[in-house]
């Protein structure tokens, strides 16, 4: 089966983050840049249904050059090709999903794989847009993939429990955290995605409408926590937070 | 002219080994220091990430994969992060099969180095350590002498890791009239050999979960076939400037791993209401073992590229490895200083990482990689 995997580039999730004192953006030197751990976690399954049925993982990014670290990482895990759309500027949701539907076009996968959100900006978009934008059925949050011929059950977690959808392919996952744990990339595996297909893509060939439809206007840091209390009876407690924590 | 950047490809074994050191050996240091044991799923693991079968050429059933002393050395420092002794199990077998691979007859390549290519980790190992005090490098008391056509090795060594699974050992002998490195042998020297005994497991102050053994060679005869490199022998000295590089290597992993875990520490312990780590006294000492790690690192990097591109590094890997064997210990100790009362007991890891770097000036040879 030929699976797409589209990723993207984030902050390692160890980082510690700094806004900009304007407010438009983090401050990026210092920074480790990652795959988006969903993501990771959709090329660890891409790779196990082709070790299980054969096929092609494919990965796909849209970012500026340095985006290449990612999907060679990508490669030494055992993705056999990977796709650079290159644009410099940031771009919104909707622009992703047009340019992952084009290249879609081209590419015909049966599966497009990715991550539920990007752990940086955590839209949670780009999958089911993606998904209305082809037609295709779409499985969100997926904590289990499994196949029947062309036919796919897709186990999701949902707010209070499960639910399990089955539907025909092609279709576009979402995956979530408990899917599966995504292997490390062998010596060897590192050493041969050198040699693996990267092809660049300028955004701008593709035909599509990039402009932005959002408009990110300011950062700003989380309030600092206050130190805790202690109070001295219930009574105290409960007048407490109704009066200045307003909870109750 | 100099150029201190690693390859992309460097820079993304040593993020992968970092993160694999990091989750995988750290919390599995401290039971296997008490067990005596690696985890043999650990190993397993490990030998997936194919650490040992990755430079082996393709036609021995290798992956076919360059093989360089500075990769080796980032390899070496990021295993050691997570655990000095499960670092070395798991590179034992680097012992035998990378001097066969480097300096082994066609013959010896295909018989044994297939062995290090399968799906299951198997140990492999060398014998170079004598249990003498006036032990030294180019003067082996271990003797292999020839015999029509085979040859007859006798003598005693100490610290083999692995011996007791390994299917074979590669000893270091000395076989000719010639003094210094160059009358220096090495021998393919079978597991059930006539002659050769493997004793007690040794107990050691550190180092706790690999185990080594003294290894006792009595009139063990093997056939001409085992002397690596046939009658063109083996480059020792080169071989020792590599094992050299990778032991100091992971010297900077158990230092970096000390740094780390004392200045965090420096950062959360508060004393007189600030956090340790903005006294003087214990800002200076961190960053002194910051310096040393830096340093020595940068020693370890220019004898690894200088063996990267073919030249002698007898000098710089012996300074690299002298240096980083006394900062280690100097590092090791600052970190279980900056952390009081708390860096003498077993809670912390700094007194095991204390214990295992004494090791980095006690073993010299332990590590060809």
């Amino acid at each position: 089966m030929k699976i797409l995997v589209p990723i993207k580039r984030v902050p390692d999730p160890a980082t510690t983050i700094r806004v900009l004192p304007d407010g438009s953006g983090i401050a990026t030197d210092n920074v480790k840049w990652v795959i988006n751990p969903f993501d990771e976690i959709a090329i660890e399954e891409a790779l196990r249904i082709k070790e299980k049925q054969g096929g092609e993982v494919v990965l796909i990014t849209i970012g500026q050059s340095t985006w290449q670290e990612q999907l060679r990482t990508g490669l030494a895990m055992g993705a056999d090709r990977a796709i650079l759309i290159k644009n410099d500027a940031a771009l919104d949701s909707l622009a992703l999903a047009r340019i992952l539907a084009k290249v879609i076009g081209d590419e015909n996968p049966e599966l497009v794989l990715l991550g539920k959100q990007a752990i940086d900006d955590d839209s949670n978009q780009v999958g089911q847009m993606l998904a209305e934008m082809l037609g295709w059925p779409q499985a969100t949050f997926a904590s289990k993939v499994e196949f029947a011929d062309k036919k796919v059950t897709v186990t999701r977690e949902v707010d209070g429990g499960l639910e399990t959808i089955a539907f025909n392919l092609p279709a576009v996952v979402t995956t979530d955290l408990r899917l599966n744990e995504p292997r490390y990339a062998s010596l060897p595996g590192i050493m041969k995605a050198r040699k693996k297909e990267l092809k660049e893509i300028p955004a701008d060939s593709l035909g599509v409408d990039l402009a932005p439809k959002l408009k990110i206007k300011t950062l700003a840091a989380p309030p600092k926590r206050q130190a805790g209390r202690k109070v001295g009876s219930v009574q105290e407690l409960v007048q407490v937070l109704h009066t200045e924590a307003k909870v109750i | 002219m100099v150029d201190f950047q690693l390859t992309e490809e460097q820079q993304m074994i040593r993020d992968t080994i970092g993160a694999f050191a990091k989750d995988e050996i750290r919390p599995a240091a401290r039971p296997a220091d008490e067990s005596c044991a690696a985890p043999d799923e650990l190993i397993q693991k490990i030998w997936e990430l194919g650490l040992v079968r990755g430079p082996i050429p393709e036609e021995y059933g290798g992956d076919g994969g360059e093989r360089s002393a500075v990769t080796g050395a980032v390899v070496a420092e990021e295993m050691a992060y997570g655990d000095l002794s499960i670092a070395l199990h798991s590179l034992a077998p680097r012992l035998f099969a990378y001097p066969l691979l480097e300096m082994g007859t066609e013959d010896q390549k295909k018989t044994h180095l297939s062995r290090f290519t399968g799906p299951k980790f198997a140990a492999g190992t060398a014998a170079i350590i004598e249990p003498r005090w006036d032990f030294d490098l180019t003067e082996l008391a271990t003797t292999a002498t020839r015999d029509g056509n085979s040859f007859v090795i006798s003598g005693t060594k100490c610290c083999v890791p692995l011996a007791e699974e390994s299917d074979a050992i590669l000893v270091y002998a000395r076989s000719g009239g010639a003094g210094g490195f160059g009358g220096v042998d090495a021998f393919i020297v079978p597991r059930d050999c006539g002659g050769l005994k493997i004793g007690d497991r040794e107990k050691n102050m550190g180092l706790r979960g690999l185990a080594t053994y003294e290894v006792l060679f009595e009139k063990c005869k093997v056939g001409s076939d085992a002397r690596v490199g046939a009658d063109k022998g083996i480059d020792f000295s080169r071989l020792m400037s590599e094992g050299r590089v990778a032991f100091a290597a992971m010297a900077v992993g158990v230092m970096r791993a000390a740094f780390d875990y004392a200045r965090d520490y420096a950062k959360e312990r508060r004393a007189f209401g600030v956090p340790i780590a903005t006294k003087q006294a214990v800002a200076f000492m961190l960053a002194d073992m910051a310096i040393e790690i830096d340093a020595a690192r940068l020693l370890i990097w220019e004898a690894a590229s200088r063996l990267d591109k073919g030249g002698d590094a007898l000098r710089e890997s012996y300074l690299a490895k002298n240096y980083a064997a006394a900062s280690a210990l100097k590092v090791a100790d600052n970190a279980v200083q900056v952390l009081g009362g708390h860096g003498y007991i077993r809670e912390h890891p700094v007194e095991m990482w204390l214990r295992n770097a004494r090791a980095f000036a006690s073993l010299d040879g332990i590590a060809t990689v």
